[in-house]
């Protein structure tokens, strides 16, 4: 459980870092808090003969209020997202879902950036920024472009980014007026990546109504997945005649790349995903209503 | 703390004392044999299998070699031969055991088999090389599961002409129809448990430094017993046995797993003298989930007779093993303790066993913490079941049957001779520190509120301190220094087990001297004499009488240099604190400082026919050939039923070993086992897919509980002594024995209401589900 040989790489700039990615070619990686990246090059899952390490460039970091969305820099430590009072206020959905990711010495060095790249399936951050139509942005010595959510998540821990794109930020948009925020997700042990789980935010109009709501599964596909079907069938509906345990079986009613393995059949995972959905619309839906 | 003595001095036997071994360990400076640098030291690594089993048509190791900073690439063809003589004391030459060629030899057998072994200048350098090596496979069909190995038209190993390892039997089954065809109620079922291990935190490690001009040896490795890797090692190399030192100083972990030398290891002894430098291999993780053995992957058809009362009439038990490849030791023997066990702690007049040991293509069945477990798991499921089955409530079942005290000794039905057990009052303790009626009515509030709590409760009775074979025997060396301070030398091997604290609370009261002034060597084969090592809870006993025969010979002879310097009777001088003084008159004494020096620089001032000196050795022989321990496990939790998940709630063991030494000691040894048993039913699974791949090689996939999954342990003493040294018994296996079955049993509870029964291990959230959704039709 060594790493093959690679040559280590550490730009201050964003714009070093990106030449690097470009004349180094498909041979480097972005190397941001390890965390994932490690134990699969410890693994020989994942060769690369270049690490271009991403963690001392001063414009990754950062929290900060840009117009209608906060933006994270993409090289923000999940701990300091955890702790930020600017997240908790403005973007509550990504602070509950901080405290599910691994053990705080993992978010110690685990990044935001990392996590939305790494795009993996039951990752919280990337059902977060898919639920709340976070934008990425992505530079590259090409120049930068910004990417909806929706066209990110491409597959099993891929996303539409080029190999010499660097995620430098995401913008996640600020929901107003009468909101409720929950995450609910069911791990084997505290800590591990969720069997199934779910980020929601619903908005209320004055009369109680559902004005919007976004559900962001966890777990449940080759990518984190939207319950875009529920999430219409839920506008306009009046909050109080929901039937949480309907928006589960209805949340996860489409899902045609439910996971399977040792920890759980697909099918076990599609009703825990139901059950999770549920409690999390009840929880949401309560902080709408009453504050 | 210490406990006064009615002399007035400290006893430390039975006092809370803080472990020696922690300020080394909790401070990160413990030395586990990758802490041994040596110059020039090169690091090994194996090329393993990707196949369950496949002909090797060739190995190219070329560009493997010409890689720099490789020193060698090892073929079977370079170090087999090399294999002199290859058998485990326990076994002996005669054993029937399965042929073990360290590097496989024509055919690989498992996934992980090692097929060529690097050596590079560094563990990266070698894992590069590995890269490098190209085995041509020709891939063959494979035995996965052991259920159908028996019938299997492939055969493991083709030398040995079948898939069965061997077989063992009790009593007939037919000799028991009769009382199964008359009895009240019959319960049977077939109990499954998945494969779980032993995960030390620190792997097998070895480090051998060979030395060409001397032709010594020394080993450092992590490992149960030193003295099994010398004798092993001599005879694996043809070397003489003085040639070859073993030194382990702190091993992180073993339960089971690091008590007999495998075929990894002794490939790094084989090649250690083919290579310019100290040889080192460290097995990582992957290598520790897919080679180092697995073990608990069994069933059994399990079946009792009671009458109309709920007495038992009868138990019968037919148990098959998976046992892997290439098993280390051979399994057959253990595999009728699970098939003489089955009884347990109850009045069982009649009982009969046959149990079975299949070889499958995975890796190969090592011992694990109570290697015979599945006579309590099986057994306190099927009393659960039983206890529903006839409506009689599952505490009251076990009430009715648990031996008493006054029936002791009692021999079981399948010869067991258990004595200086007592079953009946660590149950009622288990009950009373939980309070069972509360727990019933409580539970009884949840249910209606739509909230599933359970109880589960195991007994077993196991045996510990083997007083037969290489087992029977422990010496000990104790020098009084010139200092008079005390240095006590015990085979040992620091695993965990506290042993090193152990030998110096014994060692201090059994000398009379302040602890402070004790301290022990271990784990050195060349200071320290022959002993088995930490293995059959046997360290607690074996090392009190070791240190008791010993300290015996010590004490007449302070007495006697005390007495005749002080002018006294050699009856009249008692031992404390460090001195010997003169009874009834303790300002009249000598320190034990005073009197090492007389012995040690002043011979002609002792009196005549005591030797200068003070230091001793000694060898106890065990007293008894078991010391039989007995405990109760008791737990609670809480199913919720939309995941399947499992709380626990409260987790209490009663045990019995004896007078405590250490209670630390004992609750430690407990909760380690404890930890273990609620990882194997809920957590744990190492797990093949159908065509032999493992899929659990990493903590991603192979689930430990952790701080978060374990409730506060809740311990309950009772003291029987035993017919041993000191009273002692034996504690390291037992909480992984009785932890098990009492987890299974809590859920099986907590589910009643379902009509669910539970026959299949693990217990993960996923088979929770599949079992409520079952019934719920
Ligand atoms: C035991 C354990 C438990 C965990 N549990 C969870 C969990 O429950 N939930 C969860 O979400 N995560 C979990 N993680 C993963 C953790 O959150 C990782 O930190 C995260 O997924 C990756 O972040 P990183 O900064 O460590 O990225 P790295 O590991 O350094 O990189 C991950 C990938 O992202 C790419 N990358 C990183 N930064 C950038 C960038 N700025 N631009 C382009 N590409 C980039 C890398 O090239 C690499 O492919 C766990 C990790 C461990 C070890």
């Amino acid at each position: 459980m060594k790493p093959a040989p690679f040559e280590y790489h550490a730009p201050t700039t964003i714009a070093d870092a990106a030449g690097l990615l470009a004349d180094l070619g498909d041979g480097a990686k972005v190397l941001a808090g390890g965390q994932s990246l490690i134990p699969m090059l410890a693994l020989r899952l994942a060769v690369f003969d270049h690490l271009v390490d991403v963690g001392r460039i001063a414009e990754l970091h950062g929290i900060e209020r840009r117009g209608d969305a906060l933006w994270v820099g993409a090289g923000t430590t999940e701990a300091a997202v955890g702790a930020s009072v600017e997240v908790a206020s403005s973007v509550p959905l990504l602070a509950k879902a901080t405290p599910f990711v691994g053990h705080f010495q993992i978010r110690n060095r685990g990044t935001l950036g990392g996590s939305i790249a790494h795009a993996d399936p039951a990752a919280e951050y990337p059902a977060v920024a898919l639920a709340l139509d976070a934008s990425m942005d992505v530079v590259s010595s090409r120049g930068s472009r910004t990417i909806a959510a929706r066209d990110f998540f491409d597959g099993l821990w891929s996303t539409s980014m080029e190999t010499d794109e660097l995620l430098a930020g995401v913008s996640f948009p600020i929901w107003g007026g009468r909101c409720g925020f929950a995450v609910e997700e069911f791990a084997r042990r505290y800590g591990d990546f969720a069997l199934a789980g779910v980020a929601v935010a619903i908005e209320l109009d004055g009369d109680d109504r559902v004005r919007r709501s976004a559900l962001g599964l966890i777990g449940m596909g080759s990518t984190p997945e939207r319950a875009v079907t529920t999430e219409a069938q839920l506008a306009g509906q009046p909050v109080t005649e929901v039937d949480a345990e309907e928006v589960g079986r209805s949340a996860v009613a489409g899902l045609e790349a439910v996971p399977s393995d040792l920890h759980g059949s697909a099918d076990y995972r599609r009703q825990l995903g139901a059950a999770m959905v549920a409690r999390a619309w009840r929880t949401a839906s309560a902080e709408a209503r009453h504050g | 703390m210490t406990v006064p003595t009615a002399e007035g001095s400290t006893r430390y036997a039975g006092a809370r004392i803080n472990r020696v071994e922690d300020a080394r360990l909790l401070s990160g400076r413990g030395t586990f044999v990758d802490d041994v640098s040596l110059p020039g030291m090169l690091h090994a690594c194996f090329v393993r299998s990707p196949l369950p089993r496949a002909t090797i048509r060739s190995i190219d190791t070329k560009a493997a070699l010409a890689m720099p900073g490789v020193h060698a690439v090892f073929t079977a063809a370079d170090l087999n031969p090399d294999v002199n003589e290859q058998w485990h004391t326990s076994v002996g030459p005669e054993g029937p055991e399965t042929p073990r060629p360290p590097l496989a030899e024509g055919e690989v057998r498992f996934v992980g088999d090692a097929v060529a072994l690097v050596v590079a200048e560094s563990r990266y350098l070698a894992e590069d090389a590995v890269d490098l090596v190209e085995v041509d496979y020709d891939p063959l069909p494979a035995v996965v599961d052991y259920t159908t190995a028996e019938q299997a038209a492939t055969l493991v190993h083709e030398s040995h002409g079948s898939n069965l390892i061997g077989q063992m039997s009790g009593l007939p089954a037919s000799a028991l129809q009769e009382v199964f065809d008359s009895a009240a109620h019959v319960v049977g079922e077939t109990i499954y448990q998945q494969a779980y291990v032993p995960v030390p935190m620190e792997g097998r490690a070895l480090a051998v430094d060979y030395s060409a001009p001397t032709g010594e040896l020394t080993i450092y490795s992590a490992t149960q017993a030193p003295h099994e890797v010398r004798l092993f090692c001599s005879r694996l190399l043809g070397v003489p046995e003085q040639k070859v030192r073993v030194i382990a100083r702190d091993t992180g972990g073993g339960f089971g797993q690091k008590i007999m030398v495998q075929r990894d290891e002794m490939c790094i002894m084989l090649a250690a003298r083919k290579v310019p430098g100290p040889l080192k291999w460290i097995e990582d993780r992957r290598e520790n989930l897919i080679a180092a053995g697995q073990s608990r992957h069994e069933h059994a058809a399990v079946k009792m007779a009671f009458d109309a009362e709920g007495t038992i009439q009868a138990a019968q038990i037919d148990f098959v093993s998976d046992c892997g490849a290439y098993p280390t030791p051979w399994p057959v023997s253990t595999s009728s303790v699970v098939g003489a066990l089955f009884p347990g702690p109850y009045r069982v007049p009649r009982a009969s066993f046959t149990t079975k040991t299949m070889y499958t293509n995975t890796v190969g069945r090592t011992a694990y913490r109570g290697p015979w477990q599945f006579e309590t798991l099986a057994r306190e499921m099927l009393l659960d079941i039983a206890a529903r089955q006839m409506g009689i409530d599952p505490m009251e079942l076990r009430r009715r049957n648990l031996l008493r005290r006054d029936e002791l000794p009692y021999t079981n039905a399948n010869g067991m001779p258990f004595d200086h057990i007592s079953p009946m009052e660590t149950f009622e303790q288990a009950l009373d520190m939980l309070d069972y009626p509360a727990f019933r009515k409580e539970q009884a509030e949840a249910r209606a509120a739509g909230r599933y709590l359970g109880v589960g409760i195991s007994n077993y009775v196991e045996p510990s301190s083997p007083g037969f074979g290489y087992y029977a025997t422990e010496a000990a060396t104790i020098r009084v220094e010139p200092s008079g301070k005390v240095n006590v030398y015990i085979a040992g091997g620091s695993t965990g087990n506290s042993i090193e604290t152990t030998v110096v609370q014994l060692a201090a009261d059994a000398l009379g001297v302040d602890i402070e002034d004790v301290a022990t060597i271990q784990g050195d084969t060349a200071v320290t004499g022959f002993g088995a090592g930490a293995a059959g809870s046997r360290s607690a006993s074996m090392t009190a009488g070791a240190i008791r025969e010993t300290a015996a010979i010590l004490r007449e002879r302070i007495k006697a240099i005390a007495a005749h310097k002080l002018e006294a009777a050699p009856e009249d001088i008692e031992l404390g604190n460090s001195r010997a003084s003169v009874r009834g008159t303790p300002t009249i004494g000598m320190s034990l400082g005073e009197l090492a020096r007389a012995a040690y620089f002043d011979p002609y001032s002792l009196p005549p026919g005591v030797p200068a000196g003070l230091e001793a050795s000694a060898r106890y022989t065990a007293d008894t050939r078991f010391v039989w321990v007995n405990a109760t496990h008791l737990c609670t939790c809480e199913v919720d039923v939309a995941t399947g998940a499992v709380k626990l709630l409260r987790f209490i063991v009663s045990e019995d070993c004896g007078p405590m030494i250490n209670p630390n000691v004992v609750e430690g040894q407990i909760a380690g086992g404890v930890v273990q048993g609620i990882g194997g039913v809920l957590y744990e699974h190492l797990a093949y897919d159908e065509d032999g791949n493992p899929i659990t090689t990493t903590f991603m996939d192979y689930l430990l509980p952790t701080a978060t999954e374990v409730p506060v342990i809740e311990y309950g003493h009772i003291e029987t002594p035993s017919p041993g040294p000191g009273g002692y018994k034996g504690v390291g296996e037992g909480g992984a024995i009785g932890a098990p079955p009492a987890v299974v049993n809590a859920v099986a509870d907590a589910l009643a209401p379902f009509g669910v029964t539970v026959t299949r291990l693990p217990l993960g959230p996923t088979q929770i589900h599949a079992l409520i959704a079952g019934n719920r039709g």
